[in-house]
């Protein structure tokens, strides 16, 4: 289990770094200044990194701490490698250190969530099936005869994720760090969007929903409310997800038919996805009066309600109508702040403080300061994407606007200044958001501190 | 009726083997849909799915047993 805890450790490290990153490129994008001239520490440089390192490095090592977790608790086994595990958490950090070198310096392939360049993708590659052999082994150990929901979503995840990233990032190399996509043209935005959908899909819902469905029921100490919703959840998410990634085309030169497929299933995801949520939330049925003195369960459930709602959300913005006036505006940036800061960071803290009670066999170092955590991070999350909201809204308003004889009433350097109190807004929002980050890494560092103390304590002999 | 055909219709001369995988991919998981539901939903099925929605509280028994760390 030592790998699970230095897995959850760097994720909260990468939590805190991560949104600090994009505290700082929101703030640049509200006063412009604070670029100071220097071209690595750009908007256009910075925002891969924070994408990145919250993606990738927050949520990857979220995903393999509870993965190995999971699989082991209940598969009532050990890992099938413990070296394997030790060569992922080493490999993955090294591709996060790879990450934070190149693309400040602007090495990047331009695909978005796919930005690293060619010898790290192989990297990436690699460690995660090292990730993926040995959670498939370990589940091919287990002693259990069935296999729990937690480990199906975490697989679906490690075998589309396998699949999107190689196709994604087939590129002819023509330098150590630059290469050029295999794909071109509409090909290559449709294969874009293919994987840039489904990696929200596959590694930021399903991997999370297997957080979800094991660590809800642990911290209620309720047991699912319906195991069946949850097999049907799994399948309806594996066999619909990958259908919606040209929802993000739509009025582009792709065929106006794949764009109306995408919004198509996009809206018969919401079925699944709010029986996910509601399964998860109605696990709490006989327990709801815990959420006034349990914070950690607090985080699990409010990220449910995130979850619920901007899975609503986005099928609403990929129709058409709706997305003739969101699309290329700050909406986007909400909705997928809503579902990043309220769904998956949520879910994780949830789990990492479940995850670091259990691993260090603690209680927290202080409860209050989980409480502040969570309400810091509610409240961070709210401002962030109300403002998005409001100036997207606004945005798609004023650059359709025009007046009786045809001309745009707005010029974009307008709609651009308009904006400029809500980018301000944005930035309290992560502040206050990263504020509580900084918080959770000072209460897990002390809760450790504390249990390494205790344990010390008692390995003193006693006196005769 | 004629025009909904018409909508639905397909040149099968014309189809390419893209098209031809499309409509594979696009049956096959209609028809894995169908299924999940089927078992999901099938009464018979019922106990069988649910005594397994306690299986994450059970570790502990396994924990105390030895079994993992």
């Amino acid at each position: 289990m030592d790998v699970v805890r230095w897995f959850s450790i760097m994720a909260v490290v990468y939590l805190v770094v991560g949104t600090l990153i994009g505290v700082w490129i929101a703030s640049e994008l509200a006063w412009p200044f604070l670029n100071f001239d220097i071209a690595e520490i750009t908007f256009g440089r910075l925002r891969p990194l924070h994408t990145n390192a919250v993606i990738f490095a927050f949520g990857g090592c979220t995903l393999m701490a509870t993965g190995y977790y999971m699989v082991q608790r209940t598969g009532a086994t050990r890992l099938w490698s413990n070296n394997l595990a030790w060569f992922t958490f080493w490999g993955w950090n090294l591709i996060i250190v790879l990450a934070v070198i190149t693309l400040p310096l602007g090495i990047t392939q331009s695909k978005e969530y796919a930005e690293l360049e060619w010898p790290i993708d192989i990297l990436i590659a690699i460690v995660w099936l090292a990730f993926g052999l040995n959670h498939i082994m370990t589940i091919a150990i287990r002693k259990t005869s069935h296999i729990y929901v937690s480990n199906w979503f975490t697989m679906g995840m490690i075998v589309m994720i396998t699949y999107l990233h190689v196709v994604n990032s087939l590129a002819i190399p023509v330098s150590l760090t630059k290469s050029y996509s295999v794909f071109s043209g509409v090909q290559d935005a449709m294969v874009q969007w293919w994987w840039g959908h489904n990696a929200v899909g596959f590694y930021l819902t399903a991997g999370f929903l297997g957080i979800m469905y094991y660590f809800v029921p642990k911290q209620a100490n309720r047991p699912v409310f319906s195991y069946r919703l949850s097999v049907l959840h799994f399948w309806t998410l594996m066999f619909g997800y990958v259908w919606l990634g040209a929802h993000h085309l739509q009025y582009t030169a792709l065929p106006d038919w794949t764009g109306s497929l995408g919004a198509a299933i996009s809206l018969a995801m919401i079925i699944p996805s709010w029986g996910g949520a509601m399964n998860g939330m109605m696990t709490l049925s006989g327990a709801w009066d815990r959420l006034r003195t349990d914070y950690i369960l607090r985080f699990l459930v409010v990220s449910l309600a995130f979850y619920a709602m901007s899975t609503f959300e986005g099928p609403v913005m990929s129709i058409k109508t709706v997305n003739a006036l969101s699309h290329y505006t700050d909406w986007t940036i909400g909705h997928v702040h809503s579902g990043a800061l309220g769904w998956v960071a949520m879910v994780s803290m949830g789990a990492l403080y479940h995850m670091v009670k259990k691993l260090w066999n603690t209680e927290m170092y202080s409860d209050n300061l989980v409480n502040v955590h969570f309400w810091l991070t509610t409240i961070g999350t709210v401002v962030y994407i109300v403002a998005m909201w409001v100036s997207g809204i606004m945005q798609g308003l004023m650059w359709r606007d025009y007046d009786e004889y045809g001309t745009l009433t707005y010029t974009f350097v307008e709609s651009v200044s308009a904006m400029h109190p809500y980018y301000a807004m944005r930035a309290i929002g992560g502040i206050i958001f990263n504020l509580g980050a900084w918080i959770m890494l000072y209460n897990v560092v002390m809760t450790v501190r504390q249990a390494s103390a205790a344990r010390d304590t008692n390995a003193v002999p006693a006196k005769a | 009726m004629t025009k909904l055909f018409g909508y639905l219709g397909m040149d099968v001369a014309t189809m390419t083997t893209n098209d031809w995988l499309g409509v594979f991919f696009s049956v096959a998981v209609f028809t894995g849909m169908v299924y999940v539901y089927i078992m999901v939903f099938r009464p018979a099925n019922k106990d069988k799915f649910e005594s397994q929605s306690s299986m994450a509280l059970d570790d502990e028994d396994h924990i105390n047993a030895g079994e993992i760390k």
